[in-house]
């Protein structure tokens, strides 16, 4: 097989119950996890998941006259295997709330004003390098309905196609510099604090390319290695 | 490289993201897969037995002949060109989900079986299972149903309600709770 999975350190993964995010009591297993030996079937994983789906390209912030309101950024992504290898050809679903906080949902029925220039649903293939790009505009902060002052910082969420089933993979990323981030619930139900510091973007803006943004860069690393040949 | 902490789908997971036809495997690119045509269909219900709307669930499977169209299988070759093998599907108001596929064939070493993932608003983590198929006589010897425990196994195996339409419900916390996998 090409792929090997091996278990992962849990202090860089979140923990299934989160206090004060409410629904995860109720969602998420008693029993323990059943451990497996990864096998064929989830050591393969669809490679053509683009000829299924619609792409929808990187570019959501909108020309001429129909521009997103908020901060222009431009995000530049690479994405890796656990060996630091290029995952190329896998597609990318991002999502992401407007300047003002509101997303383009019918579960989202928050005051904060809907952009009709913005609809923030991006779905990209990566190149070879296992890089994407997004151009968009940055996403605001929102408070979560429990009503007891979580706001949710400005992050994008990412789903992912690896080559296997055992690397898919959903994410989301965050904002240097953001105060929200130290209070987040999702954010820090990440116990390891260099795990959690590899969720945030790194801005390495200014250099006027392209003009106007904001640029930042991200890694997002997917589980498992290459197997050594001759090795199962 | 440590690979990236996973966090949830959470609640707005854009719906044309579940794109028209996501969930019928039984044809790729307009042309019809090879075997057996069968449905797959169950409700996914939290602790209190609230059935759960917009909830995504995928698949991933072996054609009909059990061969994984993907090129860490050997017989990748012989795979059927017509059977993708993936299907996404969410949830309706009454946390029904629904895949038209074709009936796995048994990959070498296993049982026939479909490969579901869950993810969802308050699952911080994908959660994974597998389906199998009732009155299969291989589900004795299957080495991933083998890991669980024995009284919880018959809680994989999917119901037939009529020929080629299987059930599968997932409970994804308390009574009757669908076994996942650490992985």
């Amino acid at each position: 097989m090409d792929t090997v999975i091996a278990p992962r350190d849990e202090r860089t993964q979140p923990a299934r119950i989160v206090p004060g995010y409410p629904q995860t009591p109720w969602r998420n297993p008693k029993e323990p996890l059943v451990r497996r030996a990864p096998t064929l079937s989830e050591l393969t994983g669809p490679l053509e998941v683009a000829r299924r789906v619609k792409l929808l390209g990187g570019d959501i912030a909108g020309h001429g006259e129909k521009q997103a309101i908020g901060q222009l950024m431009h995000l530049k992504v690479r994405v890796m295997d656990e060996d630091g290898e290029p995952v190329g050809g896998a597609v990318v679903e991002i999502w992401q709330c407007n300047a003002a906080g509101r997303y383009i949902h019918p579960n989202d029925d928050d005051h904060a004003p809907v952009d009709a220039n913005f609809y923030g649903a991006a779905r990209v293939v990566t190149d070879e390098s296992g890089a994407f790009e997004l151009r968009t505009v940055k996403p605001g902060a929102y408070p979560v309905p429990t009503k007891d002052g979580w706001w949710r910082p400005p992050h994008i969420h990412f789903s992912l196609f690896g080559r296997v089933w055992l690397q898919r993979l959903v994410t989301q990323m965050y904002f240097p510099g953001e105060p929200l981030n130290g209070q987040d619930r999702i954010l820090n139900a990440v116990p390891d604090a260099q795990a959690r510091e590899r969720l945030v973007a790194r801005m390495v803006s200014a250099t006027g390319n392209p003009a106007n943004a904001l640029v930042f860069e991200h890694q997002i690393v997917l589980r498992g290695r290459k197997a050594t040949p001759g090795q199962p | 490289m440590i690979p990236t902490g996973e966090a949830t789908i959470g609640p707005f997971f854009p719906p044309r993201y579940v794109d028209a036809g996501a969930n019928d495997l039984t044809k790729f690119d307009g042309r019809a897969a090879v075997g057996e045509a069968i449905e797959i269909l169950g409700c996914v219900r939290q602790e209190d037995g609230a059935a759960l709307e917009n909830l995504v669930v995928e698949i991933w499977q072996a054609d009909a002949k059990g061969i994984y169209r993907h090129p860490a299988d050997p017989r990748q070759r012989a795979a059927d060109a017509n059977f993708l093998g993936w299907g996404r599907a969410a949830t309706d108001q009454a946390g029904n989900y629904r895949f038209r596929t074709m009936l796995p064939g048994a990959p070498a070493g296993r049982a026939r079986h479909v490969n579901f993932m869950v993810m969802f608003s308050g699952l911080m983590r994908i959660l994974k299972t597998t389906m199998y198929f009732p009155g299969a006589d291989a589900n004795d010897a299957d080495p991933v149903l083998a890991a669980v425990p024995a009284a919880r196994r018959a809680l994989l195996v999917a119901r037939q309600e009529s020929p080629g339409k299987y059930r599968f419900d997932l409970k994804l916390r308390g009574e009757h709770e669908t076994p996942f996998f650490d992985d």
